[in-house]
């Protein structure tokens, strides 16, 4: 149980920049995500974390103690990898005792452990078997317990889902979850499957391009993105994002959208929030899941030309000009293709950004 | 299931595997004449002369007796060469001057040569450069080697001149003329020539160990040399066996360096059993004898090398 601390973290490969001063606080006993897409500089941010890299600039803290500097071995660092590193000539048994083995513990103390947390993570009937041929659940059940029988201080998880098949990873997710609650370990979690990051993580930092863009929980990253980046990366589909400029009309402040005609007048908050900034040019962002249909001269109607029915809901791709939408309904939504709808967007959320620097326009 | 099971459905079933039987029957056919002429080529230059050397073994026959190796049963012995064998001391001791020399170099090869394939997993400037200067040695031709050995190892040769520099004292051994740093200065050429094949063969063998498990057991505090011991070398096992059997095998068969630099002397203080064969055939022309001594040798290796596989499968299931 300790609490990590990133400050300043730059990461420099050559000329090329992976990671561009990090500062990051990271719980005692949170499940942080590191979320991004590839080369976002998760990765980097994590071996730094266990020491494989050395930051160019900058200093990890373990419960305030600088870990520049200190070996990987001992930096108490549980790390379990994307396909699981089990040592494949070792029964499961050898591979549970090896961290301990090598601190040359008493034989009869490494035994009693071993069992102890084969009991656990239910491996006790597995211990005899040789670990070549096990199954992917129990080589993800197998790598935590081969780390955390060190008792380590935080483990770092590096896309352990990755080379699992869909339907399997709901599965290991639920399992992973339920392992971190009953171990209560500092855990930070790489991955770019956003679906892993909102359903286990406490909090998630979403990472592009070796910027950290934001830090939150799952549902502030979900209806509050900090900015351009994080709204349209978050959520499947992500969040629509359309270029417009503001202007006053006799219902209130809209906003302008070009060949989509005007939007329903802001909420008074935001109203506020984008008179204080200043900004005249923005980016209107709203959920296609908070998008209905809607039967009155009030919505803004649009032509639709793509229609996906995924089975649960309805995916329709609404445009005019440049101004591409998309929207969530039901899944018996009575919507075809080349016809046209008119929609209306709940007020509540919409989202402005400013569309100079990208970044979110709130009330503070 | 089994109520739509008609007779009609099962007598098709039954068809069907009998016709899969039929092909593949053919289908062996097929493969035993696509084979044999290959197996035929193996049977020649395999079976053939180990049959043809076991029927000579069992004679007196010489090249001189002008008779034809097949009319060999002629000047028929039995055992008598296989009893001579065992009561030759000349035998025994060449074959205990050959296990010493395996005994030394076979080592002192894979050590060196792991030794040397790990450093080279590390980079370090001139890197390919090295690699390649590492792997000449193994490219000379052995007769060629000997020759140079031969030079080096002279009274008044290089080997002597360094030593001399080193000590400061004028040292002028006669390396090839004493027993004992004769079969020294053989040792040393055989681990000159082969110690690169270890090299190449274990540095195969490390980068084919997988990095991330090498990783994970950092991570959970191995020193370097339990890593090493835990994990590099269990993975390497197979390779290590297959490039200690093949040393084991050439060192065993240790000539034409050797007999280039001292013939096998001086005296007989370099025979080896290559060399000794050697000496029989083409001094003494005793052919019978000789295909006696390959046969034994022959079968000795062939239950050393057995062995090793043995335990090489062993492991792969462990």
């Amino acid at each position: 149980m300790t609490a990590i601390r990133l400050e300043n973290l730059v990461k420099r490969f050559g000329a090329f920049t992976a990671l561009k001063t990090m500062d990051l606080e990271i719980r005692n006993g949170e499940f942080m995500a590191l979320l991004g897409p590839s080369g976002c500089g998760k990765s980097t941010t994590m071996n730094m974390i266990a020491g494989m890299e050395s930051p160019s600039e900058g200093r990890i803290l373990f419960d305030d103690k600088d870990m520049n500097g200190v070996a990987m071995g001992r930096r108490g660092v549980g790390f379990v990898f994307q396909n699981y590193a089990i040592f494949t000539h070792m029964n499961v048994h050898d591979n549970l005792a090896y961290g301990l083995r090598v601190r040359k513990l008493p034989e009869s103390e490494v035994d009693s452990r071993v069992k102890a947390i084969a009991e656990f993570l239910q491996l006790t009937p597995l211990l005899k078997q040789p670990s070549a041929k096990l199954s992917v659940n129990i080589l993800q059940r197998l790598a935590i317990g081969r780390s955390a029988i060190v008792e380590p201080a935080i483990f770092l998880l590096d896309e352990p889902l990755s080379n699992v098949d869909a339907a399997f990873r709901a599965v290991m997710r639920t399992e992973l979850k339920h392992l971190q609650r009953q171990f209560r370990q500092t855990m930070v979690y790489v991955t770019h499957d956003q679906l892993e990051a909102m359903t286990m993580a406490d909090r998630i930092a979403v990472m592009d391009h070796g910027v950290l863009q934001q830090v939150g929980t799952p549902l502030e990253v979900y209806n509050n993105p900090a900015n351009l980046f994080v709204a349209g990366f978050i959520g499947s589909p992500g969040m629509n994002l359309l270029k417009g400029s503001l202007a006053d009309s006799d219902r209130g402040l809209v906003v302008n959208l070009g060949e989509m005609g005007r939007s329903q007048p802001l909420d008074p908050e935001l109203v506020s929030a984008v008179r204080q900034s200043g900004s005249r040019e923005v980016v209107y962002g709203f959920r296609p899941e908070r998008v209905s249909l809607s039967g009155t001269a009030e919505g803004m109607p649009l032509p639709v030309t793509f229609v996906e029915r995924i089975g649960a809901r309805t995916v329709v791709h609404l445009g005019a000009g440049e101004q591409r939408v998309k929207a969530v309904f039901d899944n018996d939504a009575a919507v075809e293709s080349g016809s046209t709808v008119s929609i209306a967007i709940e007020p509540a959320s919409v989202r402005l950004f400013d569309a100079g620097t990208g970044i979110a326009i709130r009330g503070t | 299931m089994s109520s739509l099971a008609t007779p009609e459905k099962i007598s098709m079933v039954d068809a069907a595997l009998d016709h899969d039987a039929r092909s593949e029957d053919g289908g062996r056919r097929l493969g035993l004449a696509l084979t044999l002429p290959a197996q035929v080529l193996v049977l020649f230059i395999a079976v053939f002369p180990l049959l043809m050397q076991l029927y000579i073994s069992l004679t007196d026959w010489s090249p001189l007796d002008g008779i034809g190796w097949w009319q060999a049963h002629e000047l028929w012995n039995g055992f008598a060469n296989y009893t001579d064998l065992m009561a030759d001391g000349r035998f025994w001791s060449a074959l205990g001057r050959t296990a010493l020399v395996m005994l030394v170099c076979v080592p002192a090869e894979f050590l060196l040569g792991l030794g040397l394939a790990i450093l080279f997993m590390d980079d370090f400037a001139g890197k390919r450069v090295f690699y390649s200067i590492m792997l000449i040695p193994m490219m000379v031709v052995p007769a060629v080697a000997g020759y140079m050995f031969f030079m080096l190892f002279q009274s008044g040769g290089p080997v002597n001149d360094i030593l001399s520099g080193l000590t400061g004292m004028n040292v002028s051994i006669a390396w090839l003329s004493d027993p004992t740093t004769a079969l020294v200065a053989v040792m040393i050429a055989d681990i000159w020539q082969w110690t690169p094949l270890m090299f190449l063969i274990l540095l195969a063998g490390l980068v084919g160990v997988p990095e991330d498990q090498v990783r994970a057991a950092t991570l959970l505090g191995a020193s370097w040399w339990q890593r090493f011991r835990t994990i590099v070398l269990p993975k390497m096992k197979t390779i290590i066996i297959i490039a200690l059997a093949i040393r084991v095998i050439e060192n065993f068969k240790i000539f034409d360096t050797l007999y280039i630099m001292t013939g096998g002397g001086p005296g007989v203080a370099t025979e080896t059993i290559s060399v000794y064969i050697y000496k029989v055939t083409q001094q003494d022309l005793i052919w019978g004898y000789v295909a006696a001594i390959a046969l034994v040798i022959l079968v000795a290796l062939s239950i050393l090398v057995s062995l090793a596989i043995s335990r090489m499968n062993a492991g792969k299931e462990a």
